[in-house]
């Protein structure tokens, strides 16, 4: 988090440097079936956030040491491409996006029935061609469409969004600017016919009563988010 | 990039096919797949493009950075074209470092356009010796249907076109487009049941032998030309692709020109 206390990014009336209400979030557009050649896959943007998202499988999992007699393996990795920033991104190994590969497995291990399909495996590629904030949370939730279009069983979608904190305001969905000067950052991974939980991570510095607010406006964001994922469903299967 | 098992009935499907003057997604010999070409498309590059031919998706950047001059060369800025074709692209495309396959396909992409002289590198230095453009162009596949190579190079010069140079992010002056003078275009060929046809799908270069590409500038003249994978052909073979490749890069030239 920057914490740059003076820099003012909410107005008199309240309002943010993008003219949302704190508890607003970005345009969000969602499409299925955007990649011919897999097996499900979507693209959506957020902001100006844009995640493409592969789903191959259930296939043959190899080498055969990675198989699971019980249940699927799900491989999933998280990109961003060298122009989805303002500087440039040498393409190749880094920390990041290991990380966020890791949690966004984790996050869909569980809710996928992976033991549906032994020995075999997923991939869920997730490739962010334009960044601007929040690209872990459309990368998580573009997945779960994907998978759903992909036709693989799933006890839920899973809705990831971020909330967080500038200028001593709880704000829903940070953008750009607000997250460069922003003094927290809450994104959660949501099921949104459950309201449970698969994915939270957190940084910065909340309050009790702060973090209460904060994790509300995800709750409701996600039930918004889920509406559209499912309006996109339909209307790729209707095609 | 794993290379799935050539099913040899593909291949004598192929064969039986050519010999009828057919192809399996019913096209002819020299006819290339529906092409869409967008600019502009994505907001963080300073130049981008998006080219679908057929089932064919890619998308090109361009970013800008400054560097100094290679000492050899201490008048001109640089380019630099790379392609990364990510397991997102199919399903026999593997994550890690770019693959001999990859690295083909950036680096005959960047030879066309570099040899053209579309760039002119020694307007891109700023102070010589000390500070120049480096024009770095990146390209991404994300649904391979087969011929990326003339999808990449597609995608670059268009995206390339419609770069601009972010001076004042760089506190170096005043934005301005990026100058491109010319427009090399890539046509490929690939021998698919003994005969060479344009822009081979996924299934012709699954069960296919080599191919053939060739990049044209604008008064033909042949500024890159490349053979890969196993196979065998003749002086008249060339000729004949030659000789098409030279009215198909006018049709897409006019195409490029027209956005």
């Amino acid at each position: 988090m920057g914490g740059y206390g003076d820099m003012q990014m909410i107005d008199e009336n309240g309002l943010r440097v993008d003219g949302r209400s704190p508890g607003d979030i970005r345009e969000i557009t969602i499409e299925t079936g955007v990649i011919p050649v897999a097996d499900g896959s979507c693209r959506m943007t957020w902001g100006t956030n844009e995640a493409i998202v592969a789903v191959y499988g259930p296939m043959e999992a190899h080498p055969r040491k990675i198989q699971r007699q019980d249940r699927a393996v799900l491989d999933v990795a998280y990109n961003m491409a060298p122009f989805s920033t303002t500087d440039r991104i040498r393409p190749g190994f880094n920390r990041r996006s290991r990380e966020i590969s890791k949690v966004t497995k984790d996050a869909l291990e569980s809710v996928v029935l992976l033991e549906l399909y032994p020995r075999s495996k997923i991939r869920v590629t997730i490739e962010i061609v334009s960044a601007e904030a929040g690209t872990r949370c459309v990368g998580l939730t573009a997945a779960s469409v994907a998978l759903a279009d992909a036709g693989i069983p799933m006890t839920d979608l899973v809705v990831s969004v971020a909330s967080g904190k500038i200028n001593d305001v709880v704000v829903c969905d940070l953008n750009k600017e607000e997250d460069n000067y922003g003094e927290a950052d809450l994104p959660m991974g949501i099921l949104p016919n459950s309201g449970e939980l698969v994915f939270l991570q957190m940084d910065g510095n909340l309050s009790q009563e702060e973090f209460k607010e904060a994790w509300q406006y995800n709750m409701d964001a996600a039930q918004v988010v889920h509406e559209m994922m499912v309006e996109a469903l339909k209307r790729g299967d209707s095609q | 990039m794993t290379i799935p098992i050539v099913p040899k009935l593909l291949r004598a499907h192929l064969s039986e096919l050519s010999g009828k003057n057919a192809r399996i997604d019913g096209r002819t010999q020299w006819e290339g797949r529906k092409l869409e070409v967008e600019h502009s498309v994505l907001p963080r590059a300073e130049g981008s493009a998006r080219v679908r031919m057929g089932d064919t998706i890619v998308l090109a950047g361009v970013k800008f950075q400054l560097m100094q001059p290679y000492p050899d060369r201490p008048n001109q800025g640089g380019l630099m074209c790379s392609a990364d074709v990510r397991p997102i692209a199919g399903r026999h495309w593997e994550a890690g470092p770019p693959s001999p396959e990859a690295i083909e396909l950036g680096r005959v992409v960047d030879r066309g356009i570099r040899e053209s002289g579309c760039i002119d590198v020694d307007s891109l230095c700023l102070i010589p010796g000390e500070k120049a453009w480096q024009v770095i162009l990146d390209l991404f596949a994300v649904s391979d249907d087969g011929n990326l190579f003339d999808a990449f190079a597609l995608a670059g010069i268009v995206a390339l076109r419609n770069a601009t140079l972010p001076a004042e992010r760089f506190e170096v002056g005043k934005d301005y487009p990026l100058p491109v003078s010319k427009t090399p275009i890539m046509c490929s060929y690939h021998k698919v049941g003994g005969r060479f046809v344009y822009d081979a799908c996924a299934r012709e270069e699954l069960g296919g032998d080599e191919r053939i590409h060739i990049t044209l500038g604008d008064d033909d003249n042949v500024h890159s030309l490349q053979k890969g994978l196993k196979g065998i052909f003749s002086t008249e073979e060339f000729t004949e692709i030659m000789t098409n490749a030279q009215g198909r890069t006018k049709e897409l030239r006019k195409i490029v020109d027209s956005l």
